[in-house]
């Protein structure tokens, strides 16, 4: 990767309040063209309505976003998604109802319009395309599989494969190996390995053997502000991050 | 690729269904049982529309009979002008508006001269009102039961404008004594096999479109939005833009159905935008199965047709209204995805699939990307 690529996403001083509450206060955050960025921080942090902010799930109150130079922050949703920004949610989501196949097609929305799509059938189109994403997350003998039988750890990656069909420049994960066993964290960081520099992704995770194995620079959030940012050597030794953990058992278990 | 695809044995069925409607002529030969069956008919092609717009996008229009109404009435204007001067008072008019000392024929009535655009409009209107009421709900993201009370509350606003309007749309009486709907020089009587074959012929062509939609990735992105629409914006689609297309093709074959059952039964009344046939679609389509075009079908005929049966029966003259409501009680509590769902568990348990296919799919499996030295090990 060049050290001159541009900043790819831009938080500017964005700051969102429910109610009086500040759930984030003044976030700085760029990000690099390419680059994984880990995003962790103790409980009520604010990291899942950072990533809320930049997909337009949630509004910000104040400040700005920017991606790949234009602001995004007043655009609905799905041209947020049109503009190259995909989302994983915490909470596995996906379409229970429907097929694995079908799953994946859905996530596939090169082609968003009604119209477009009302002649497009679901066994010609795309084919390749999906069944080497079903392989490439070990879905590939489940395509027929309502979502909704799958295991915990499939449907995260289901999930994350539907993020890939999507094809976004940037993917926002939210705890993506939640409920994983430690071998099925070991695969999704092999998976994100690949996927370093030809996606950006942001990341958020409480698993710090996870982010160890994965990080280039790591954000820490704690109360709705950027307390640090850095390697994972400098956010280890620093003395703000070991305050902020402190009573929830150091930073490995937060 | 292998595809998950029942989608020919499923033309099949349905291509099977919609010849056996075409023959029912050919072996009766009774004007009124025709004319009965007709209706029938035509009830099941307002049943396909709401399962479209409830069974597949998750879209509960209690309203379903406004825009059956709307297309009812359009047709009716066309086929009352056609009995110049037959039913019409001084100067061609209508005779009802003669009575309520109307002198000239109001603007909206006199493209119903035409009759094909008396036959336009009754798909057009229907389509035009759903949009804007869709674009509305939709893009507000009015969802479940508000959107419902919405539609409801939309189609009582329309028959209580037809009701007021008596000098223009007959009141409450509707609009009576009409001219045969003719084609080419060809007349279609209601009580003749012609219409029976009609509306027989608009269904077939409205429950293969209807499967083609829901065939499409279109299909497939409103199951997405029934599913868990919130997702769906993620990936890119407008989700109103989705809703409001679905919305409007449904309005657009319930109005067709409703110019049809002017045809079959020679009037229209503000009854057919009432409540009460609004919500026994709703009860047609979750006996036949709301997610399936040709289940939701074949449930108005067989609710229409019990119904019409028990109350022409003398044992259950004063039982029938409880009959059904024990039978719909019934089928809600037991066959929650109606008739075509116990349909396909029957077909389900005879139809053996190969022995691997069913292996592979069942089995929860948690390896991911295949790479070298972590295949092995803990599952």
């Amino acid at each position: 990767m060049s050290p001159v690529t541009e900043d790819q996403l831009i938080m500017d001083r964005a700051s969102v309040s429910f109610s009086g509450f500040l759930a984030v206060s003044e976030l700085t955050l760029r990000v690099r063209k390419g680059e994984l960025r880990c995003l962790i921080g103790p409980n009520g942090a604010g990291k899942t309505t950072a990533l809320d902010l930049v997909c337009g799930k949630t509004r910000l109150t104040a400040g700005e976003i920017r991606f790949e130079g234009r602001p995004i922050h007043h655009l609905s949703e799905h041209r947020i998604a049109r503009a190259g920004i995909g989302r994983k949610f915490q909470v596995p989501s996906v379409f229970r109802e429907l097929s694995v196949w079908d799953n994946l097609h859905i996530g596939h929305s090169q082609q968003p319009g009604v119209l477009a799509n009302l002649i497009r059938f679901r066994r010609n189109i795309d084919a390749e395309d999906i069944s080497r994403l079903a392989e490439l997350v070990g879905l590939q003998a489940d395509l027929k599989t309502q979502a909704a039988h799958l295991s915990h750890g499939q449907t995260q990656w289901l999930e994350i494969a539907l993020i890939l069909a999507q094809d976004p420049a940037l993917i926002l994960m939210d705890e993506p190996t939640a409920g994983m066993t430690a071998q099925e964290t070991k695969k999704t960081a092999q998976l994100f390995d690949r996927l370093r520099g030809r996606h950006t992704l942001v990341v958020v995770e409480h698993d710090m053997g996870f982010v160890r194995d994965i990080a280039e620079t790591i954000t820490v959030m704690h109360q709705g502000k950027l307390l640090a940012e850095g390697t994972i050597a400098q956010i280890e030794t620093n003395q703000q991050v070991r305050d902020a953990y402190l009573g929830s058992g150091g930073i490995g278990h937060a | 690729m292998k595809v998950p695809g029942k989608t020919t044995s499923q033309i099949a069925i349905y291509a099977a269904v919609c010849i056996a409607i075409l023959l029912v002529p050919l072996v009766l030969d009774d004007a009124f049982l025709l004319n009965k069956y007709a209706r029938y008919l035509v009830f099941g092609m307002l049943a396909v529309s709401l399962s479209l717009s409830w069974g597949y996008a998750g879209i509960l229009n209690l309203g379903q009979a406004m825009t059956f109404g709307l297309g009812s009435y359009c047709m009716a204007m066309a086929l009352k002008l056609k009995t110049i001067p037959v039913h019409t008072g001084s100067d061609g008019l209508p005779d009802f508006m003669v009575w309520n000392n109307v002198t000239e024929l109001p603007w909206f009535w006199i493209p119903f001269h035409s009759l094909a655009f008396g036959v336009a409009a009754g798909i057009l209107v229907p389509v035009a009102l759903a949009a804007l009421l869709g674009w509305f709900v939709f893009k507000g993201r009015v969802t479940g039961v508000y959107a419902a009370i919405i539609t409801l509350a939309a189609m009582v606003v329309v028959q209580l404008l037809i009701i007021d309007q008596q000098r223009f749309t007959g009141g409450f009486n509707g609009i009576t004594d009409l001219a045969q709907f003719e084609v080419a020089g060809f007349a279609f009587d209601a009580y003749g096999s012609s219409s029976y074959y009609l509306v027989a012929g608009c269904l077939a062509v409205t429950l293969f479109l209807a499967l083609f939609i829901t065939k499409s990735k279109t299909g497939l992105i409103l199951q997405a939005i029934r599913d868990q629409e919130d997702r769906v914006r993620f990936f890119g689609y407008d989700v109103a833009l989705y809703k409001i297309f679905v919305f409007s093709v449904s309005a657009g074959i319930a109005g067709l159905a409703g110019m049809l059952y002017t045809i079959v039964m020679e009037f229209a009344s503000p009854t057919f935008l009432g409540v009460p046939l609004s919500l026994s679609v709703v009860i047609w389509v979750a006996v036949g199965g709301r997610q399936s075009l040709l289940g939701a079908m074949l449930g108005a005929l067989v609710v229409t047709g019990v119904q019409g049966a028990l109350s022409e029966s003398e044992t259950f003259l004063e039982t029938w209204t409880l009959v059904m409501g024990l039978l719909f009680v019934l089928v809600v509590l037991f066959l929650p995805k109606g008739l075509a769902g116990a349909f396909e568990k029957i077909a389900a348990r005879f139809e053996r699939t190969p022995p691997g296919a069913v292996a592979e799919s069942t089995a929860p499996r948690s390896e991911p990307i295949k790479s070298g030295r972590e295949i092995e090990g803990v599952s």
